[in-house]
């Protein structure tokens, strides 16, 4: 295909030869994050989904993302292309170079993931760059649990750094990961899975260029996101301008000491800005949320709310900045500890919905029964073998003025849950139930998701050290316009309430309690179409006395 | 003298007959709309017109082989029977909760798909089974009768049965299931660990449901047709074709409705099997475009893949994960919302679209007068030249070709194109959209697209081949004859296979042989049954299991060895599994024990030889019939292109692109520089030249 030489044909690229390209970018990104899921030993990434793959221009710009992936890690990839960029220059960037770091604040907000960077390039000239980040199934360090103080103890931090050097492998830095993890075979294996995917990014892109006889991304790239740009802008736009606030009061640490987040939204002509200021400040366990999460989950909102069909790109970005003060739970700076930050940083997109809630009600969303909940037991089998069993467990969404939520399901993040028979079968365990929770949805015009529960007992003959991440189990999530909160959510140990900041270790027979808390309701109660107050009595989502 | 087989696949929108002459390799076929109210109707009449139109007694029909997209289309419209779910006590929402994952992950108000047994009828009774098997709770048998009133009252026609851990001990299903039909014998009753012995309990029980929810239609539809069949004389067994491509009688179809889902799509493939295997290629990507849908299957050495999990009725149209997860065997196949019906539009952006909506047979695209109003693919598929509106659909259908350039006309306005750029813009981007589907899957099979042939069947598929074909960068384009009725005709090509499964889960270190052994007999046993009723003899064997290094979350279908097997036949396993991993992952696997979850079986009779008319065409014709204009994004604009008759195309004869090639079911667009001829099988060959792409 020609360049362009005439108006008529300009048009003609922009309207039907970008559509195609973009498709095809967005195919190469999924067919790495397919041979993700095929090549890593992580179930985390090939079960619950926790990686992402994404293809910047060659400064940083997010041109495509691939279709399943997790909120956070689409908004911190691009960052992380963009570190590399301020790190090494145009200059220090080699092809056959492949950078690394799980460095919390320059990666996804934890240790837990590495992000890996391709630079691409074409006749010795930086063309794009491909980027992946992945949950590891271990980075040393402490076994995942919100009672660490320090980043120090939460595993092996991997600075921003060069793991080839044109196409030279760095054995030091795989040495020293393998001796610093409990899973030498698999994490290393699981990095070289993403560097398969980020080659296979390389050679589809490469590919593309030719095919289209386009000597460079630059031109899409800037049409692209200037499309996208403008879009989010003429949707802002729409907004009316104003301060808009939200304060929102959360579980801490203890009972006494809950924390508080505090959010001022701007909104003025085409662009929004967040502020972060009042927020409770950087806690002594690891709860606290990376700045680049904060930023993840902050722009993940407004294109939910905004512009929630279009492919996302950093175009869509643009309009929005983020502030946060430092040290508090949402920028905290080193030494932090940070592994459980979704813990905090799921509240974020919350905030926003609340504070555009006060111009545009129908366009977000009453608050969801999140952030993610998690259960992580440990312990030693009947015959010697130690094992190890994180759980993911959901609470509903928050209803909005088009229905009611959907009861458990991941958000805002997209993790699968895993099956009882699966669970049962990997460690000695036995569900006496998982079920919704009646009444656990916030009443309104539209009811809130139910949460879920699950009765847990262990059926191991030694006993089994148990951790949780979970979260309103003090303060429902709030509804909107009316609407009533969901109900809190609980963890019990033999029918106790449990400190759910804290480790236990449970002797056999032991019970747990997980009760995930319900989303909030949407507009008044009162305004109940007749016909959903009745389906949720038949069906026994809201329970007789409850009416 | 029985020489002939009957062929009949109902679709959504027409069903097509295809009576096949196995001596002389003649092919009569007919196409007919489809009579959803009784679809047996259209079948009988179509049986009639090709029976009557050559005296054909049905005494000579040897075997009658059916495919249908109806019980899939119950599940889409949601009009199968009143279904209910008993689960182990503590899990009746396992079906509602599913797998907590979104499949849009900026729709905010996304739905999960609905449940097929609402929450006030799924039940609950006490029992319970561990892990390994073991009962930890018997089952309360006295609460199942108060049940049974309960689902008397409620009108429930259709039971489904999930407790956890069944795919290891189905005893308790199968006393539940019992003592209720005890109680009411009319009762339609499906056991999980029947339909689908494998772990993971959401996924078993939405399997379990979706066939509890078809199983009345199906039994009553099947019985229908079966009787109809008989009434007419037509004794020969009525054989059915699953979504693996297996053929099976009618009394399996109506225990387990489920395995046929996808069996109009498998017939597709088979058929596309059948052409590469006439045309002696080792690597073809089967794309059969109809109205709606693209179909895309890849086939290496003549036998498509088998899947064991699909998706059906999408909540989100052809979004992953938004439809209800089924684990059955069935071909795989990847679809795409592409097809002639397709429509055109701008989005937010101001970008072209083109699907995934479709103008479906009713209202249609603009160009077939039906009250469509939307352009489609259709329509630029005619304003572009590809479709001729003379003896279009063999006549069928009068083509309004001024309202249809009417519609492109105003979208091209909006979108401030000319007329053609945006017709071509509409037939190129459906193209790149199926391009690009099948490119991540032919990646994901760690395969290269330039070493495959196309084989286009459907109505659509062989206008796009071309420029699909390009996109991939393939040289080459098989079409066969009869291309739009190509899938009744691999009803009838398919060698009958019969598929079963059971759960087997145990570590090969610690293996009881001889416990594995007795299973895989048992399931070769019942096979073995099956394919004697479709009066075929029983040929290979091939055993498999789903492996996976212990720890792992997923399992590996692996081919194994031949049995039996003893202690001494672990390493073979390993070895087999080994192979397979490396194939598939393409890295050896982990140094951790291996264990079994399932094991397999598949039974299959050895292909028939048939006759083949080829080419016999029609000599007093010339092959060509005029010229139109037709674009070329190779020309940049319309090019005077040559027309030609199928039917009177010589084998011998070497044509050169740009032409268009007609026949009654499909049109085949050939580029400039493309060389095509008739091959001896009959089939249309297209050769792409070198600087294609």
């Amino acid at each position: 295909m020609n360049r362009p030489t005439s108006e008529l044909d300009a048009v003609t690229l922009d309207a039907i030869t970008l559509e195609v390209i973009w498709n095809r970018m967005i195919a190469s990104v999924d067919e790495a994050a397919k041979a993700i899921v095929r090549t890593s030993f992580s179930t985390l990434s090939n079960e619950a989904n926790d990686f992402a793959c994404v293809l910047t221009d060659a400064d940083g710009q997010l041109l495509a993302q691939n279709s399943g992936s997790i909120p956070s890690f689409i908004g911190t990839l691009p960052a992380t292309v963009r570190h590399v960029l301020a790190k090494f220059g145009q200059d220090g960037l080699h092809p056959g170079d492949v950078i690394c770091t799980n460095d919390p604040w320059l990666g996804t907000g934890h240790l837990n993931d590495c992000s890996i960077v391709r630079p691409i390039f074409r006749d010795g000239g930086l063309l794009a760059f491909a980027a992946t980040a992945s949950h590891m199934p271990d980075i040393g360090g402490r076994i995942r649990s919100v009672e660490a103080r320090e980043i120090f103890e939460e595993g092996f931090h991997i600075p921003l750094m060069k793991i080839f050097r044109a196409g030279v492998v760095d054995e030091t830095f795989f040495e020293l990961l393998r001796t610093q993890v409990r899973t030498p075979d698999q994490t290393e294996g699981d990095i070289h899975a993403q560097i398969t995917a980020n080659f296979l990014i390389e050679d589809r892109v490469l590919a593309m260029l030719i095919e289209y006889g386009l000597d460079d991304l630059a031109d899409l790239s800037r049409e692209l996101n200037s499309r996208t740009e403008g879009a989010m802008r003429a949707a802002i736009a729409k907004v009316p301008d104003g301060i808009y606030d939200f304060e929102m009061r959360t579980d801490g640490l203890t009972a006494e000491a809950p924390f508080t987040f505090v959010l001022k939204l701007t909104v003025a002509g085409e662009s929004i800005h967040f502020d972060f200021a009042g927020t409770s400040p950087v806690q002594p366990r690891a709860i606290n949320c990376p700045f680049c999460y904060t930023y993840a989950m902050s722009a993940y909102a407004i294109k939910c709310a905004l512009l929630p069909g279009i492919p996302n790109n950093s175009g869509m970005l643009r309009p929005i900045t983020v502030a946060a003060p430092e040290n508090s739970l949402l920028n905290p700076l080193p030494p932090a500890a940070v592994g459980a930050r979704a813990s905090t940083g799921h509240y974020v997109p919350i905030l926003a919905f609340g504070a555009l809630a006060k111009v545009m009600p129908d366009r977000v969303m009453a608050a969801a029964g999140s952030p993610l909940w998690n259960c992580t037991q440990s312990g030693v089998r009947a015959n010697g073998q130690s094992y190890a069993s994180n759980l993911f467990f959901n609470g509903g969404m928050g209803a909005t003025a088009r229905g009611d939520g959907e009861s458990a399901i991941s958000w805002p993040s997209n993790l699968s849950c895993t099956p009882v028979e699966v669970a049962e079968q990997s460690a000695p365990l036995l569900f006496h139930y998982k079920r919704l929770r009646p009444n656990s949805g916030g009443p309104g015009q539209f009811r809130g998701g139910l949460g879920e529960e699950m009765l847990i007992e262990s059926l191991s003959d030694s006993p089994i050290t148990v951790s949780f991440m979970a979260e309103r189990t003090r303060f429902g999530a709030p509804g909107l316009a009316g609407g009533g909160d969901g109900q809190v959510g609980s963890v019990r140990i033999d029918g106790m309430e449990a400190d759910n900041r804290a480790q236990h270790h449970l002797a056999k027979g032991t019970q747990i309690l997980i009760a995930t808390p319900g989303g909030g309701g949407y507009g008044r109660q009162k305004d109940r179409d007749n016909e959903h107050v009745s389906r949720d009595k038949r069906l026994g989502y809201v329970e007789e006395d409850q009416q | 003298m029985t020489r002939y087989a009957l062929g009949i696949d109902i679709g959504g929108t027409f069903t097509d007959v295809v009576l096949f002459d196995r001596e002389q390799g003649r092919r009569l076929t007919r196409k007919t709309l489809t009579t959803p109210g009784d679809p047996a109707i259209a079948v009988l009449q179509a049986v009639d017109q090709v029976l009557g139109a050559d005296c054909i007694s049905p005494h000579e029909i040897e075997r009658v082989v059916h495919a249908t997209t109806l019980f899939t289309n119950a599940l889409i419209e949601r009009k199968g029977a009143k279904t209910a779910l008993l689960t182990t006590e503590g899990f009746r929402d396992t079906l509602e909760i599913g797998r907590e994952r979104k499949y849009d992950l900026y729709d905010l108000a996304a739905k999960k798909p609905r449940p097929l047994a609402p929450r006030d009828l799924r039940f609950e009774v006490g029992e319970r089974i561990l892990a390994d098997g073991g009962v930890r709770r018997a089952l309360e048998t006295d609460e199942l009768d108060g049940i049974a009133d309960q689902l008397q009252q409620a009108g429930v026609a259709s039971l489904a049965i999930v407790f956890l851990h069944s795919y290891r001990n189905p005893d308790h299903e199968r006393l539940a299931g019992a003592r209720i039909n005890e109680r009411l014998p009319n009762l339609a009753v499906s056991l999980s660990s029947d339909v689908a012995p494998e772990i993971r309990e959401f996924e078993r029980a939405s399997t379990t449901v979706a066939n509890a929810y078809i199983k009345p239609l199906a039994r009553d539809y099947l019985d229908a047709l079966s009787t109809r069949l008989g009434a007419r004389e037509i004794t020969a067994p009525l054989l059915l074709m699953l979504s693996s491509g297996g053929l099976t009688h009618v009394g399996e179809v109506r225990r387990s409705p489920v395995q046929m889902l996808e069996s109009g799509p498998a017939a597709g493939a088979l058929a596309a099997a059948d052409i590469g295997r006439a045309e002696g290629l080792e690597h073809i990507l089967a794309f059969d475009m109809g109205g709606t849908t693209a179909k895309l299957c890849l086939i290496d050495g003549n036998e498509p893949e088998i899947a064991y999990r699909f998706e059906a009725a999408r909540e989100k149209r052809f979004a992953e994960g938004s439809g209800l997860p089924i684990r059955i065997s069935t071909v795989e196949l990847i679809e795409i919302g592409a097809g002639g019906g397709s429509i055109a539009r701008l989005d937010g952006l101001g970008l072209l679209k083109a699907g995934p909506d479709s103008a479906g047979a009713i209202p249609g695209p603009v160009a077939y007068g039906r009250g469509g109003r939307q352009p489609t693919v259709t329509d630029a598929d005619f304003a572009l030249g590809y479709l001729g509106a003379e003896g279009f659909a063999g006549g069928a259908i009068e083509v309004d070709l001024a309202g249809s350039q009417a519609a492109l006309d105003e979208l091209a306005t909006e979108a401030g194109l000319s007329p053609e750029k945006l017709a071509w813009g509409v037939h190129d981007l459906v193209n790149e959209n199926m391009a690009s589907a099948a490119r991540v899957h032919i990646a994901e099979k760690g395969r290269d697209p330039r070493n495959y042939t196309l084989v286009a069947t459907g109505g659509a598929g062989p206008v796009h081949a071309y420029g699909m074909a390009r996109k991939l960068g393939i040289r080459r384009i098989v079409c066969p004859r009869n291309a739009g009725v190509a899938s009744a005709l691999g009803l009838l090509l398919a060698p009958a296979r019969v598929d079963r499964t059971a759960a087997f889960a145990a570590p090969l270190n610690d293996m009881d042989w001889p416990r594995l052994e007795g299973a895989f007999r048992e399931l070769e046993l019942e096979a073995a049954q099956v394919i004697a009723d479709t009066g075929k003899a029983a040929g290979r064997v091939q055993r498999l299991a789903d492996m996976r290094n212990i720890g792992q979350g997923y399992e590996l279908v692996v081919n194994l060895p031949d049995g039996p097997y003893g202690a001494e036949s672990a390493a073979r396993l390993q070895d087999a599994y080994a192979l397979a991993y490396e194939n598939h992952f393409t890295r050896p696997p982990p140094n951790v024990p291996v264990a079994i979850a399932t094991i397999r079986v598949r039974l299959t009779a050895p292909a028939e030889a048939t006759a083949d008319d080829a080419t016999t065409p029609d000599k007093r014709t010339s092959a060509r019939t005029g010229s139109r204009d037709v674009y070329f994004a190779e020309a940049d604009g319309m090019l005077d292109t040559v027309v030609l008759n199928r039917a009177a195309m010589t084998a011998a004869d070497s044509h050169a692109g740009p032409a268009v090639v007609e026949e009654a079911e499909s049109t085949m667009v050939i580029g400039p520089g493309g060389r095509f001829h008739i091959s001896a099988s009959g089939n249309l060959i297209i050769e792409l030249p070198e600087d294609g792409a």
